[in-house]
């Protein structure tokens, strides 16, 4: 992690899609910056633009134009491989369906950022399972994601997100998917991982999930409307 | 990791997996068989031939003639024949009778040769030993016996040399038992139960009757075929030139041709079997992993937001087609050594009476190597398409 950077800054950003002749702006001019350690939940309606501004955050695409650095480094036209490597290295993602390998076992599936990475199999087990032990699941690593209740799945999920200590977790409806109940658990982790210093970006339509978060960043055509911080967030528990 | 998850994935797949490789097994298979048949073959043929002397050709009127008897020949053409060719140094009738043969109280149906003296010249004799030119020359009363014939007239064993054998109303004087033959369809040790000197045979057999076939020894081998042609124009003056006489000459080298001629029928058509089942199982695996591609859509976009690299995606799916490029040629290797083995010792070996060295680990290499051309030519597609995918529209397939 650049310390002496920010998480994230980008500046005037705009994403504009292609079909056929026809422009389809999906973000029309965004800039904003986030500090180490903040934890934001960005929201808006459908159309609004915020899962393009996930996917630019996420280095999944890149801008049409503007500038965006991931801590510290402008990663605006790197190629595909480069983006890989900045994912892999700087990047958790958190997905509403849990995304998680069907076939392969938790500890397995939270190593799996480490084999990209290179790391060898002795130390990617030992990492996955003290990630694993982090989100309370280290009784559960062997199990494969089908043996997992939903609460569970996610964190797993939210483990293999953490297991290369990335500079930023990136949720996307990280409880879409899950009870209310579940819902509240994966939310106080996410407030345990934040109090810890983790930066976290959250995307979601919910208010209730977003009142969670200490900022909130709304979207809606393309363009920032608003741009709350609430230090009267709900308490860390 | 990349092969674990492969297994994974095809032990997953069970039935897929399977079907996909029944193509490769079949390929490898033949072509591993082939190559073992074609070695093993060419062994056989050495052995197949192994008892028929070079310097000789076989000459009978041909059968599909109109007047098969017209063209009959004599043991008094024969004589004829050697004072007109001259590159021939002897010429043998031979001809078969089943009689028969009595020796004390033990009786045996057998069949009875006509032979000369130097057709098992180089034979090995379990007792006694060879007729001799004066044999021949004096039309002696006296025989060879094969080791069956021994064993069926004989029970009691002992040795049998000098004792007499009766063949319907004739009796010979045993002269020698053929030691069991090596095996092989055309080893001369293979004749008959009974061998007579020819001049013994048509005296008391043939009466003045035609003989089966005659066999010519040359001098020079390198003339054989000029000495066949010359043959046959000396037989048909004998027979007056009469237009419908036709006689058939066969010797070593035209056999050989022939067997040749059918083994490399076989390899060929076994060969592109294997070829056609090679390529056409390179297809099915492009097939299925393309499916394969698409189910994992979604499992490709997690890996790729994840961070794994194009070449990462690449290698996952390179690895999957050829573990099962090494399932099918593993079951195909057992299976086409398996049948190479079988044909050839079951067989071969057994047909020609030789064990020829059969290129065990050249054969396997050839068969894997084409297996694995053919994997990698096609599972590139698959494998490219894979990491070729954009992650956020892989992410939203369902």
């Amino acid at each position: 992690m650049n310390n002496s950077a920010r998480a994230i800054e980008v500046r005037d950003i705009t994403k504009i899609y292609r079909t056929g002749a026809v422009e389809v702006p999906a973000l029309r001019g965004v800039s904003f910056a986030i500090e180490h350690g903040e934890y934001v939940a960005i929201m808006g309606p459908s159309g609004s633009g915020k899962s393009t501004l996930m996917n630019l955050i996420g280095c999944l695409d890149r801008v049409t134009s503007g500038s965006y650095l991931l801590d510290g480094v402008d990663v605006s036209s790197l190629d595909d491989d480069a983006l890989a490597e900045i994912r892999l290295k700087k990047l958790g993602f958190v997905f509403q369906g849990f995304n998680l390998l069907a076939r392969t076992d938790a500890i397995r599936n939270v190593a799996l950022p480490l084999f990209y990475a290179g790391v060898p199999s002795r130390e990617r087990n030992t990492a996955a399972l003290e990630r694993l032990a982090e989100v309370g699941l280290a009784d559960r690593a062997t199990h494969k994601p089908t043996e997992l209740s939903g609460g569970q799945q996610q964190r797993v999920a939210i483990a293999r997100a953490l297991v290369n200590n990335p500079a930023v977790l990136l949720a996307d409806e990280p409880t879409g998917n899950l009870d209310t109940q579940t819902s509240d658990d994966i939310m106080r982790l996410f407030g345990e991982l934040n109090a810890g210093g983790r930066t976290i970006i959250m995307v979601t339509h919910n208010e209730e999930v977003a009142a969670h978060a200490r900022r909130v960043i709304r979207l809606r055509d393309g363009l920032i409307v608003a741009d709350d911080r609430s230090p009267s967030a709900l308490p860390v528990s | 990791m990349y092969v674990g998850e492969a297994l994974r994935v095809l032990i997953e797949n069970k039935i897929r997996t399977l079907l996909t490789i029944t193509g490769l097994i079949i390929g490898v298979g033949a072509v591993i068989a082939i190559q073992v048949l074609g070695s093993g073959m060419s062994g056989a043929v050495e052995g197949v031939l192994g008892g028929f002397a070079d310097n000789s050709f076989f000459v009978q009127p041909n059968p599909s003639q109109g007047d098969f008897l017209k063209a009959a020949i004599h043991l008094r053409d024969l004589d004829q024949v050697r004072r007109q060719v001259p590159n021939i140094s002897d010429a043998v009738p031979l001809s078969i009778v089943r009689e028969m043969a009595r020796s004390g109280h033990t009786h045996a149906r057998s069949t009875v040769f006509s032979t000369s003296a130097h057709r098992y010249a180089k034979e090995p004799f379990q007792y006694g030993s060879n007729l001799t030119q004066s044999d021949v020359d004096t039309s002696a009363a006296v025989c060879l016996i094969s080791h069956a014939a021994y064993e069926k007239l004989f029970p009691s064993g002992g040795d049998p040399v000098g004792e007499s054998l009766h063949i319907g109303t004739h009796r010979y004087m045993i002269r020698g038992v053929l030691q069991p033959p090596r095996a092989g369809i055309l080893n001369p040790n293979q004749g008959g139960d009974v061998s007579l000197p020819y001049t013994t045979f048509d005296r008391d057999f043939l009466h003045g009757e035609p003989m089966l076939l005659a066999v010519f020894y040359v001098a020079d081998v390198s003339q054989i075929a000029d000495t066949e042609t010359a043959t046959v124009k000396a037989l048909r003056a004998i027979h007056r030139n009469a237009a419908d006489i036709q006689y058939i000459t066969f010797d070593r080298k035209q056999i050989a041709g022939f067997i040749t001629g059918f083994f490399d029928t076989l390899t060929l058509i076994v060969g592109l079997i294997g070829a056609v089942s090679l390529v056409v199982a390179g297809i099915g695996i492009m097939n299925i992993m393309l499916v394969s591609v698409t189910e994992r859509t979604r499992e490709i976009g997690v890996r790729k937001a994840i961070g794994a690299r194009r070449g990462q995606i690449l290698a996952q799916f390179f690895i999957e087609a050829l573990v099962l490029c090494g399932i099918g040629c593993g079951i195909g290797l057992a299976l086409g050594l398996a049948i190479g083995f079988a044909v050839n010792e079951l067989a071969l070996v057994k047909l020609s009476g030789t064990v020829s060295a059969i290129p065990w680990l050249q054969a396997t290499l050839v068969a894997v190597t084409f297996a694995t051309v053919v994997t990698l030519a096609f599972g590139t597609y698959p494998a490219l398409r894979a990491a070729r995918l954009d992650p956020i529209e892989a992410l939203r397939y369902e």
